[in-house]
């Protein structure tokens, strides 16, 4: 069953290759719709693949960028963390902090790069703030949210048992938020990759961004497109390697799935 | 005088309704305490108030002397559902208030130890609380309740979510539980043949306001025949104080009705 589903993969994948090359061969060699330098193909991009792996850009940008990103979210999550309860634990922030939070939420976080160089300069700094400007809020709001949705019983349970306000976090309200937690830190995740590669594109000297900013400076479309790719592949890989799967094994444990 | 309710008000300010009017009670230690009435009369809430989960609108609650001003685990709350952490095993949700109060690792383990095996569930001791049925569920619950060795035990129906024949069984062995401890408490329940199953003294209660309309001692040797004639004669007679003042209510409120529209 496993293989089969795995074959399936491959077989879609590989389908989806070929037509790719097929679409490049017919817009740029038959009909001539397209220049070959506006269009990427496979096997440019493999080529490109190969060669930024080989004299080591494309591990460095990768490492840069994680690197990056990784600072940067954790940042936000104590950021979010605190404002969340801050939010939980006060009516008058609720009614007025989180609809401006809400609204800077939908803000691209793009808009935060100006703010970064003239603070930061363009400097690692600058990049970081991006990050956090982009994925802090939205973090907050899922710490918030998940703690407005555990069930009042376990709140109340705790308290006649004699539970103080320092064991009530530690032991009811951490535990009960955890698994809707992890699903805000899958989406806080995607919102500090997107923040990262605004402010790698605008502000760096090195990250994924910056090489697919090279790729466009030297009119590569292969580079640009071997960048996104590799940056879809490692969104990927840590939204389902780490966040889905953690969450996955915390809702079986509780028997939610 | 072990557990006094002196003169409760309870005013709900959201609906406007007087849901607890001039509730006054004493209860002795080691008293079995049955509340019944219509449903909305108010009994959970009272059950809420001697927790200290709410705060009455006026009137006092003092348990050994001490005034009630908030929840603790002098005053343990079982609740309908079982109120169990998910993310903790059987044994250690028995633990959680032992660990709560800070108890040592081992006496931890000790007095789970001790209260699962008072309520046959030794067995399922690390067994997550998915994997076992509601029954096992409410007697998890007895146990981490009784763990705590608390000065009152507070029980907000909490068999009415399962099935007769576990209602049965779990009445038998709390009946049986309390005989042996003689713990003090209040058992707030919409069957009055449960409360006449396990009261010393039964706490009628009538709705609209929500207040204490008779209070029924009840004599029987336990353990009681639910089949008995004494226990069916007293059944129905308590029945029909509960459903003759839902009934009232239904006219009262009936009658108002017909008074506006006139």
């Amino acid at each position: 069953m496993k293989t089969k589903k795995i074959a399936g993969n491959i077989l879609f994948f590989a389908g989806l290759i070929l037509l790719w090359q097929f679409l490049y061969t017919a817009a740029c060699d038959w009909f001539l719709w397209a220049k070959p330098y506006a269009i990427p193909n496979p096997t440019g991009v493999i080529r490109c693949f190969l060669l930024l792996l080989s004299d080591g850009t494309l591990p460095a940008a990768v490492f840069g960028s994680l690197l990056r990103v990784v600072t940067g979210f954790f940042i936000s999550i104590l950021i979010g963390i605190l404002l969340g309860i801050c939010i939980v634990n006060s009516g008058c922030l609720a009614r007025n902090l989180k609809p401006l939070i809400l609204g800077v939420q939908t803000l691209p976080s793009i808009c935060w790069v100006p703010f970064a160089i003239l603070w930061f300069g363009l400097s690692e700094s600058a990049i970081i703030f991006v990050v956090v400007m982009g994925s802090a809020f939205g973090i907050a709001l899922a710490i918030e949210s998940c703690i407005q949705n555990i069930p009042p019983i376990y709140i109340k349970a705790a308290k006649t048992m004699g539970v103080d306000s320092y064991q009530l976090y530690r032991y009811v309200i951490f535990p009960a938020a955890l698994p809707a937690f992890i699903g805000g830190l899958k989406q806080g995740w995607s919102f500090a990759w997107r923040a990262l590669m605004s402010g790698e594109v605008m502000s760096a000297s090195m990250g994924l961004g910056y090489t697919l900013m090279i790729g466009r400076d030297l009119a590569d479309i292969n580079q640009v497109m071997t960048v996104m790719l590799v940056i879809i592949f490692i969104g990927i890989l840590i939204d389902k390697g780490i966040f889905t799967t953690v969450e996955h094994r915390i809702l079986k444990k509780r028997g939610l799935v | 005088m072990y557990l006094t309710l002196n003169a409760i008000h309870k005013f709900f300010q959201d609906t406007q309704k007087e849901t607890l009017k001039d509730i006054s009670l004493t209860v002795e230690r080691g008293e079995f305490i049955c509340i019944v009435g219509p449903s909305g009369c108010g009994k959970s809430t009272l059950l809420n108030l001697v927790a200290g989960l709410d705060t009455p609108t006026s009137g006092t609650i003092t348990l050994e002397g001490t005034p009630v001003t908030g929840p603790g685990p002098d005053r343990v709350v079982m609740f309908q559902e079982a109120a169990l952490y998910p993310w903790l095993s059987v044994i250690e949700n028995v633990m959680f208030g032992l660990k709560a109060a800070g108890l040592p690792k081992d006496s931890q383990r000790e007095i789970a130890e001790t209260y699962l095996k008072m309520v046959q569930l030794w067995h399922y001791r690390d067994y997550p609380i998915h994997q076992i049925s509601g029954g096992m569920r409410q007697r998890t619950a007895l146990a981490r309740a009784l763990a705590l060795d608390s000065k009152l035990l507070l029980m907000d129906e909490p068999f009415s979510a399962l099935d007769k024949q576990t209602i049965h069984i779990l009445r038998a062995e709390l009946e049986e539980i309390w005989e042996k401890h003689k713990k003090t408490i209040l058992y707030v329940t919409h069957s009055v043949e449960e409360a006449v199953y396990f009261a010393d003294r039964i706490v009628v209660m009538a709705e609209n306001p929500g207040r204490i309309k008779e209070i029924v001692p009840v004599a029987f040797p336990r353990p009681r025949n639910i089949e008995d004639a004494a226990f069916v004669a007293l059944r129905r007679e308590i029945l029909s104080k509960v459903q003759l003042s839902a009934r009232e209510i239904a006219a009262d409120e009936f009658d108002k009705e017909e008074e506006t529209l006139l």
